[in-house]
């Protein structure tokens, strides 16, 4: 669990505050003397950076200029030597601190996000777009990484640049150093300017650019009608016109920038110049040194050059801003507790489950449930039948405790249902559903997904041969291993199920949930599935949601559901005997047969 | 979204002379932009070495000799340059940059243009997101190739050229010292630079592992709670972002390490000349100013060299790029028109398939000595397992692929004979999943017909029994149908396709019924689109419902990819067999639908469980 741990010492709801920078530092938490140390490392290069311009001025003022020689020649050179060293050791320095900063905190926050996400409740998924999501996750959480790896970091290269250099240039001469800045403000704040203008075309190049993926991507998946119109050429055009749209964006785009640089060339030359000037008028006059101006025009390029991208910089910022925030109402979220409860957890579960009363609803709009009274003695088969929207699945997603019932008292074993704590009753509830949702790894990891304990391949063999879905999986080339989805082979809903269902056999679960609601499972398999069906029931609790009788007249209570309540329940012999929904559905098969007889007499 | 992680390729090639001949061809459309911003940017890249030496003139012309109007004229030399240089860089950066739009421009539409001639035949056997990754990120790195990637390469050779010239004239002895360090520092520049580019592709692939883990943790969460599989997941996740934490790291310290290993090397450079241009100065060899040149010539020659490094390093890929992108492009149509086709003017008439068989691949037939003759206007339904071949038939009448053996005969000409589009301007499709682009319901209708009027529009949507549905939109028939028509039901797409094949007027009508059920209003006007597009037309049906069976004149059961019954209705029902089978089967089913008696009890869609 070594690979958890990272993320396991700090949580991060710590950085739900107030104010956005704190979020950000506490973000950084236990990385905080890494980035401290990654901003001293980067003021010690560049001071010595600077240091090698003093050591010029030294040099010629006193081996040119006059020759005086304190030290050996060949000291200069190693003192040139040594500085670069400093320089770029400690510039290395830096950029290892700030990376292992910016990446250790992101992995954490991707730790984060993805255990707070499987965390959060139904509810929440529920209203959530699962593309919103991943776009949070990912790309935000990296326009944070960018946050604390470049842009942070580089708006401070460029302020302790200008810092130490407009220093040192006022140890040379106060006056040249104040000259040196005129246009300092005037270049940061129009290159701020410029790069949110900038951002904003690149926007709509970009929206651009998805539209003709778009374009691209729906005529490549309609290939079928494109060609039975005969429709290419209109394609064509169609698509030029965006192709085409995309071109002249870029051209504006590129005529803004080809404008910006050399405009801003001509600023900074400007100041480059009147330095140059200044700093060669203070020389000849005997104010300063042969070797000061020398040091001077080489630190000047220093506060000038970089203050182009600050604006750059700053606006990335504002962005990388957004960002958080974004991620932030992710993290605001409650996770479900999973193992809070009072409950004394048994031994094992008898399964018997007394629904008094239950009703449930969503914070805002109409009850789902209401009024639900049921009796389950353990061991019993449930039936639940119902149109779609009846309340049913509603019903069955309440023991596991998916969702919280509003009101009523749900017993479980005698015991308050929500006093369980979640995990404990989700290990001993099992569901299959009509079409499961298999994930993109191989059969056998799929079996033994989630079922918590180690199992050897004869007991998943067993599994799956009760599930009637071992020939199947033998009959692939790779067999277990085969990969299930996009890389692998699609299996049919039938398949599906019955991998699902040995999944469950294996989990051995004390309730069962079984999902057959809707019909489209041809009839070869659902004897298969039925007989699956039977070894997975047997001594459990088990809820049947059906669409058909057929499945279920043997189910020991019946309920028929309408609008959140029970209509009808009882067994089958006795909803036969009262005049109701179920003797209606009942009726309608005796009636097709008679139709098809009817139908095929007429011939 | 599934494109948006298709993991990238570790393909990589060796420099090929024929492909990056090919790459620069793709310039010569444009050859004076290329010639302009190559000159520009030579330029800039040259007036960069004479400021430097320029500096040098400042410090011993001005400074040393003491005069003012030395120091005025160098400057104002040096200023009017500065102008000089900001036009060039003008024109580089904008003709740079616009070329390579252009040559993004151009690229995105031979493909595309080329994607329309390809086959059937290519789309099934290669993914749209591959097909995707060529036209967008490819199209890319190849026009980068050939714009900024030569323009570095121009200015990074200028200025290491330029700078050795004013080297050379201000000591030609420090400058050798000088280009004995070049080549070490161009080794190291490259060594880093590939090693950093793997690291970073480690990080793209592992960008898009985490993205689908996102994605299927999101996806699965009500799996994932139900099966209490969290923390589990967690740690198998853990492991993702451990690879990738190793690996960013790595590429941010290999970036990290770079520069300054480069500054060192050329310090000992630096060193060097400080010393013999020490030595120097006792004879008068070397002035003030150049040293100052010195310096800075070396400072700043580590960036022209990690340009020319990383240029170099990229070209690997951006060659891979550039074959793949030709690959596409050179792939040749497997149907296309005979050198002699022509306009059949109508292929209203007979139909004949004449012992067609046909395989996808080399050995697997899923069509074998087909043999079938159809009336002019009469309908044909095709039913029977998935699989038996009842798509392939259809897929063939259309010519989206051609028969590996026998012949199909319009008029009893082979259809070969004619233009596809001669073939295929007379088709009306109606696909089991209907396909509709982006735009409003109005322009999804027109495809049928480029040149319909709006009232023909209407009267065709009326036919199909669209009209009534679509009036009732907010926006009527400028309401969006939203990306691939999410935006409508199924059903409502049904109709719409249905009515942009009725605007079609076609002469032959196929349509592959869809499986699943809509609800009985729109399934009777499904029923009315059907009977009109079917009246003036021939139609082949792959049928699921029993009143489209019933309607039509003969029946066909395919199985195995040959005809196993075949007849009309009544005959085959008599008869007893599969068909009767078949239909008895979807005659439960279906009544089954009809008299759901939840069906009007029906409310909202129900709750997920677990998963929807």
């Amino acid at each position: 669990m070594s690979n958890t741990a990272s993320y396991l010492d700090y949580d991060l709801k710590n950085v739900i505050t107030k104010s956005r920078i704190k979020g950000l530092w506490r973000l950084m938490h236990g990385y905080h003397w890494k980035y401290i140390g990654a901003v001293i490392s980067l003021g010690i290069s560049a001071s010595a950076k600077t240091s090698t311009y003093l050591l010029l001025s030294f040099f010629i003022d006193n081996f040119f200029v006059t020759d005086e020689r304190p030290v050996s020649l060949a000291m200069i050179a190693a003192g040139f030597v040594l500085l670069a060293g400093i320089e770029g050791g400690f510039s290395f320095l830096s950029g290892r601190l700030a990376a292992e900063t910016a990446e250790g905190s992101t992995r954490r926050l991707r730790n984060y996000l993805y255990d707070h996400i499987q965390h959060l409740t139904f509810t929440y998924h529920d209203k959530m777009q699962t593309g919103e999501l991943i776009q949070r996750s990912t790309s935000d959480v990296d326009a944070l990484r960018r946050f604390f790896a470049d842009q942070a970091i580089g708006i401070g290269r460029i302020v302790i640049l200008f810092a130490v250099n407009f220093a040192m240039i006022t140890t040379i001469n106060v006056q040249l150093a104040f000259i040196s800045i005129i246009v300092v403000p005037v270049i940061v704040i129009t290159s701020i300017l410029f790069f949110k203008q900038v951002s904003k075309k690149y926007e709509a190049y970009q929206e651009q650019d998805a539209i003709v993926s778009t374009n691209l991507q729906e005529n490549l998946s309609g290939v079928r009608v494109v060609k039975a119109f005969a429709r290419q050429s209109y394609e064509m055009d169609k698509f030029e016109k965006e192709n085409w749209k995309k071109y002249v964006l870029g051209k504006r785009l590129l005529l803004m920038h080809s404008l910006f640089w050399p405009i801003s060339d001509i600023v900074c030359g400007v100041q480059m110049i009147t330095g140059f000037y200044m700093g060669a008028v203070f020389a000849i006059n005997g104010t300063i040194s042969v070797g000061s101006y020398l040091a001077y025009a080489g630190m000047l390029i220093w506060i000038i050059w970089p203050m182009r991208n600050l604006g750059r910089l700053i606006v990335q910022l504002s962005t990388g801003m957004v960002s958080f925030g974004r991620v932030l109402e992710i993290i605001k979220q409650d996770r479900e507790p999973l193992d809070t409860g009072s409950a004394v957890i048994p031994q094992k579960l008898n399964g018997e489950i007394v629904f008094k009363n239950v009703g449930f609803k969503y914070e805002e709009g109409e009850p789902v449930l209401e009024d639900i009274n049921i009796h389950v003695k353990p061991g019993q088969v449930i039936a639940l039948l119902g149109s779609t929207g009846s309340g049913k699945t509603s019903l069955v997603n309440l023991l596991p405790r998916f969702y919280e019932y509003t009101s009523g008292q749900l017993l479980l074993d005698g015991v308050e249902l929500n006093e369980y704590p979640r995990r404990y009753l989700r290990s001993q509830i099992g569901i299959v559903e009509q079409e499961p949702f298999l994930f993109s790894r191989s059969i056998r990891e799929n079996i033994t997904y989630g079922v918590g304990k180690k199992v050897d391949q004869h007991e998943i063999e067993t599994a799956a041969k009760n599930a009637a879905v071992h020939d199947v999986i033998t009959g692939f080339p790779e067999g277990y291993a085969t990969l299930v989805g996009e890389k692998g082979v699609t299996l049919s809903g039938g398949q599906k199920q019955r991998v699902a269902i040995a999944r469950t056999l294996l989990k051995n679960p004390r309730i069962l949930i079984f999902d057959d609601s809707t019909s489209s499972v041809d009839t070869e398999t659902e004897s298969e599935i039925r007989s699956a069906l039977k070894n997975l029931m047997a001594d459990r609790t088990t809820f049947i949601i059906a669409h058909r009788i057929q499945s279920i007249m043997e189910a020991d209570q019946i309920l028929v559901m309408d609008k959140g309540k029970i209509i009808q329940a009882g067994t089958h012999q006795e909803l036969m005997q009262v005049d109701g929904m179920y003797r209606q559905i009942y009726d309608i098969q005796t009636r097709i047969e008679t139709e098809l007889e009817k139908e095929i007499a007429n011939v | 979204m599934s494109e948006e992680y298709l993991e990238e390729e570790d393909f990589q090639t060796k420099f090929t002379g024929k492909t990056f001949l090919r790459i620069l061809g793709l310039t010569k459309p444009h050859w004076k932009w290329v010639i302009g911003f190559l000159l520009a940017i030579a330029s800039v890249s040259g007036l960069d070495s004479f400021f430097t030496y320029l500096s040098k003139r400042i410090v011993d012309e001005g400074i040393v000799a003491g005069n003012k109007d030395a120091l005025i004229g160098i400057l104002s030399i040096y200023g009017a340059l500065l102008v000089v240089q900001a036009i060039f860089a003008f024109f580089f950066i904008y003709l740079a940059g616009v070329l390579g739009e252009r040559i993004r421009y151009d690229l995105r539409k031979a493909l595309f243009n080329h994607l329309q001639k390809l086959s059937l035949s290519y789309y099934s056997r290669t993914p749209v997101g591959w097909i995707m990754s060529r036209v967008t990120s490819d199209t890319e790195r190849v026009a980068d190739l050939v714009t900024w990637g030569l323009l570095d390469m121009t200015w990074g050779f200028m200025n290491i050229v330029t700078s050795m010239i004013f080297m050379l004239i201000i000591s030609w002895k420090l400058a050798i010292l000088v280009f004995i360090a070049l080549p070490i520092l161009f080794y190291v520049s490259i060594q880093f630079r590939k090693r950093i580019l793997v690291q970073f592709r480690n990080v793209r692939k592992l960008n898009s592992k985490i993205t689908g883990a996102y994605n299927e943790n999101i996806t699965g969460v009500r799996v994932i709670k139900a099966l209490g599989r969290e923390s589990g997941n967690l740690e198998e996740f853990s492991y993702i972002t451990s690879d990738m934490y190793k690996a960013s790291y790595r590429a941010a310290w290999l970036s990290a390490l770079f520069l300054p290993t480069v500054q060192i090397v050329s310090s000992f450079a630096l060193g060097a000349i400080v010393w013999y241009g020490g030595l120097q100065a006792d004879y008068g060899l070397i002035t003030i100013g150049g040293i100052q040149a010195f310096v800075s010539y070396v400072t700043f020659m580590m960036w022209p060299i990690q340009d020319l490094a990383r240029v170099f390093a990229e070209m690997q890929h951006a060659m891979a790029s550039g074959e793949r992108i030709f690959s596409l492009l050179d792939a040749v149509p497997s149907v296309k028109d005979q050198p002699k086709a022509y306009d059949p003017g109508t292929i209203f008439g007979e139909i004949e398939f004449d012992q067609v068989s046909f395989a996808y691949e080399d050995n697997k037939p899923v069509l074998q000595d087909f043999s079938l003759k159809v009336k002019p206007g009469e309908t044909i339904a095709l039913v029977g397992p998935t699989g038996g071949g009842k798509t392939t038939i259809v897929n063939l009448l259309c010519r989206m692929y051609e028969p590996t053996k026998g012949k199909i005969k319009i008029n009893g000409k082979d259809y070969t004979d004619f233009s596809l589009h001669g073939i295929q301007s007379r088709i009306g499709m109606v696909l089991q999943t209907p396909h509709l682009f982006s735009g409003t319901i109005r322009e999804n209708l027109r495809y049928g017909r480029l040149d319909a009027t709006d009232d023909e529009i209407e009267r065709a949507a009326q036919l199909a029994g669209a009209h009534e549905f679509i009036t009732k939109l907010e926006k009527g028939y400028e309401e969006p149908v939203g990306e691939g028509g999410n935006l409508l039901s199924v059903g409502q797409k049904q109709l719409i396709s249905l009515a942009r094949a009725v605007l079609a007027n076609p002469e032959l009508f196929i349509m592959d019924e869809a499986t699943s059920s809509v609800d009985t209003l729109t399934e009777a006007l499904i029923q009315q689109g059907m009977e009109t597009l079917m009246k003036n037309s021939t139609s082949f049906i792959i049928a699921h419902r029993l009143s489209t069976i019933k309607k039509a004149n003969r029946i066909i059961v395919i199985e195995d990819g040959q005809i196993s019954e075949i007849g009309s209705h009544s005959e085959l029902l008599k008869k007893g067999g599969k068909y009767y089978n078949l239909y008895t089967k979807q005659f439960r089913n279906q009544m089954e639908q009809v008299y759901d008696p939840f069906k009007e009890l029906g409310g909202a869609s129900g709750l997920p469980l677990a998963v929807e």
